[in-house]
């Protein structure tokens, strides 16, 4: 119970902030398809990070005395570079769909067609290969929290002390930190969408730019910061994506991530609470996909899902089943807002 | 006096380069040389996965500059279009452009190149083939096949972990099941955990998976699937299959668990790693790449010769020993019964799900 929860969460998380990055891009007008492209460049960045930082040796003292503050501050430094670079990379996008009007759909299937090769050139003239890995160690090592680390599970067989309770396990054991960084993130730039003054004049912009033109709201900026605050979002995702999921190595894919979390943002309404219901939706499919064999609900022993005999390839297909036939029913209720994907345009009334 | 000192001073400086020259790191050797005239000698065209795998990929290049840095030769890797996805025509493709920029030994690595190596050997049959993990072409007599006995050291690894007291085994594996090498590792691991378990009267349980493998590549699903493994009681998993290592090294890693490394030492990657079985590529490749160059080639050319124990081309690392209770010693032991035949291992290629069918005494296989 404790691993399909907390396994869920590993999934769930960049799935959670990439959608938030895909609504305040088009909360504030613009279609941000580039969500895939600018993930692959913030986990690339923030790989890279990692890695020089290690050949530099900076936190080495922090790693040899298991300093767990140090090499936690380490890991949020490159999640913030990856954030910083990722709204770089996606004004990109905004240059062009503001200022040149540009169709923003093809501006944003333009970054996913570049960012992979991109990032794929990089790691080949960084790594001579197509993976660019951590200098050394694992990311499980450097960066994630262990019971051991308390002092509990220490040790085999008699001799290992108690391991951590069910809430232990569940959101301490085996657990990176920066998914909690995420999820504070999460939480504040929701409220900050919803109960001020910012939020009410991006989502105006994304709803009727004219009447926001009209009372004053630069609509042109508005935009500027939300494909960039969107990038950044969708950069320490990628990076997180990385972290978690690939044991901190870059190779120029999230593996469809991008697309996946604006599925979850159509699922979710454009609205925080449902997307993060949606996104913990998702991330159970895909942990039940990968790891039906060895789970075990109620803790008796037996692994009620192998027992079915179910082909393990429906188990896989379980995730994107989900959300056509989630879509299907949800699509019509949904509603996008209004002005995006439509350039701005004083003149229009 | 001047001249003397200056003569001292470039002898003094020669002195650490020839030392140097002795025991050379192959990852200090280049990966890429330019030729002055375009032409590169040995070339080595890579099986799936990355040239650094760390693994197969690398381990075979190792053994091709090994023996050009120390000849004087020029060297050139070709990695075939597609990636992962690559066709015959692909794999062909790459052997051609190594043929025509004047290859004269072409190192081709993996068993799936050889329907594309086939056609290239024919159409060039001036130049040389080394065919690893691979076999002989009737009528090809400039290809060498070269293929090794995995079973044994799989058997080695198997009979290690277990006598060490591990007993619940897991087995990754890569090429979707259908990959001789890793059928053989595999098959061999399970055997050698039988033999030891039957030794110390215990039962063993190994779960037997090729899932998520069929590309030799990293992936969450795979993590995950082994963070299931060991969340549910496994304790050491053999990850066969080049990159596969890092999400397996990374769940073990998460878990406080352990891994078998495969084809080359792995405990440089990882602490978590206790040994690794591995298989001489290195030095397979620089000995047959050495034959064409020294005009032998004739002895291997045509044939398909399979490396083991014989030839010390497969076995455990024995200077990074990470096992607790199981000994060097004892190791050494097991190696000269199976050289002397005294323990016979199966080296079948049991491919899928074959591994469920066999009959065990104390191992009891999880196929999944």
């Amino acid at each position: 119970m404790s691993f399909l929860i907390r396994q869920t969460l590993i999934y769930a998380i960049p799935l959670m902030i990439v959608a938030l990055a895909g609504v305040f891009a088009e909360r504030s007008g613009i279609i941000n398809l580039a969500l895939e492209g600018i993930m692959i460049f913030g986990a690339f960045i923030g790989v890279l990070f990692v890695r020089l930082v290690q050949q530099w040796g900076w936190f080495e003292a922090a790693y040899k005395a298991k300093d767990i503050l140090g090499l936690q501050s380490f890991v949020f430094l490159a999640m913030l570079a990856a954030g910083v670079l990722g709204a770089l990379f996606s004004m990109l996008l905004a240059f062009a769909a503001i200022n040149l009007k540009a169709d923003q759909t093809i501006g944003g299937t333009a970054l996913n067609l570049l960012a992979p090769a991109l990032v794929l050139f990089l790691i080949r003239l960084i790594a001579n290969q197509n993976t660019l890995q951590m200098a050394k160690g694992d990311s499980a090592s450097w960066f994630m929290l262990k019971e051991s680390m308390f002092g509990y599970g220490v040790g085999r067989g008699v001799n290992k002390t108690p391991s951590m309770g069910f809430l232990g396990q569940v959101f301490v054991n085996k657990v990176f930190p920066i998914t909690y960084v995420c999820i504070l993130i999460f939480v504040v730039l929701a409220i900050i969408l919803y109960k001020t003054k910012f939020g009410l004049r991006l989502r105006s912009c994304g709803e009727n730019p004219q009447a926001a033109d009209s009372l004053g709201i630069n609509v042109m900026r508005m935009r500027y910061i939300g494909v960039g605050i969107s990038g950044a979002l969708a950069g320490m995702g990628g990076f997180v994506y990385a972290m978690t999921t690939a044991n901190c190595s870059s190779d120029g894919t999230v593996a469809g991530f991008g697309f996946l979390a604006l599925a979850v943002m159509i699922f979710g309404n454009w609205k925080p609470l449902n997307i993060a219901g949606a996104a913990l939706l998702f991330g159970m499919f895909k942990c039940i996909a990968a790891s039906y064999t060895s789970l075990d609900i109620n803790g008796d022993g037996v692994y009620l899902l192998k027992n079915l005999g179910i082909n393990t390839n429906l188990y896989r297909l379980l995730p994107y089943l989900i959300t056509l036939v989630v879509l299907a029913f949800t699509s019509k209720s949904s509603r996008a807002p209004k002005a995006e994907g439509v350039p701005y345009d004083k003149g229009a009334r | 006096m001047k001249k003397f000192l200056a003569l001292f001073l470039v002898l003094a400086l020669m002195v650490p380069c020839f030392a140097m020259a002795e025991a050379v790191n192959p990852d200090d050797i280049a990966d890429t040389v330019t030729s002055a005239d375009g032409k590169y000698e040995i070339a080595f065209v890579t099986d799936v996965g990355q040239l650094k795998d760390k693994s197969f990929n690398q381990g075979t290049w190792n053994g091709v500059k090994a023996y050009a840095a120390a000849n004087g030769k020029t060297y050139k890797y070709y990695q075939p279009a597609n990636g992962d996805a690559a066709t015959d025509d692909d794999r062909y493709d790459a052997m051609k452009a190594a043929c025509e920029a004047g290859a004269k030994v072409v190192v081709c690595a993996g068993f799936m190149q050889g329907t594309a190596l086939a056609q290239a050997a024919a159409e060039y049959p001036e130049v040389k083939f080394v065919f690893i993990d691979g076999w002989a072409f009737d009528g090809l007599n400039n290809v060498a096949g070269i293929a090794f006995k995995e079973e044994q050291c799989g058997y080695f690894a198997g009979y290690a972990v277990v006598m060490d007291g591990f007993t619940k085994l897991g087995f990754s594996g890569g090429g979707g099941g259908t990959n001789p090498a890793c059928a053989r590792y595999g098959y061999g691991f399970v055997q050698g955990a039988e033999a030891a378990a039957k030794v110390k009267g215990v039962d063993v349980e190994v779960r037997y998976s090729w899932q998520y493998g069929a590309a030799f590549s990293a992936s969450p699903e795979l993590q995950t699937m082994i963070s299931g493994w060991y969340e549910t009681g496994t304790e050491i998993v053999f990850a066969c299959g080049g990159s596969m290592f890092s999400s397996i090294a990374a769940a073990a890693s998460a878990n406080d668990a352990f891994v078998v490394g495969v084809d080359v030492d792995q405990s440089g990657e990882s602490e978590t790693v206790v040994t690794s079985a591995m298989k001489g590529l290195s030095a397979a490749t620089e000995w047959a790449v050495a034959k064409v160059f020294e005009g032998t080639f004739d002895e291997i050319g045509g044939k398909a010769t399979s490396l083991g124990v014989a030839e010390n081309a497969v076995g455990l690392p024995t200077e990074t020993w990470g096992l607790e209770t199981y000994t060097v010693a004892e190791y050494e032991q097991l190696f000269a019964d199976v050289l002397a035949g005294t323990v016979v291992i199966d080296g079948t290629d049991l491919f899928n799900d074959e591994i469920a069918k066999v009959e065990f005494e104390k191992v009891t296989v999880k196929y999944e």
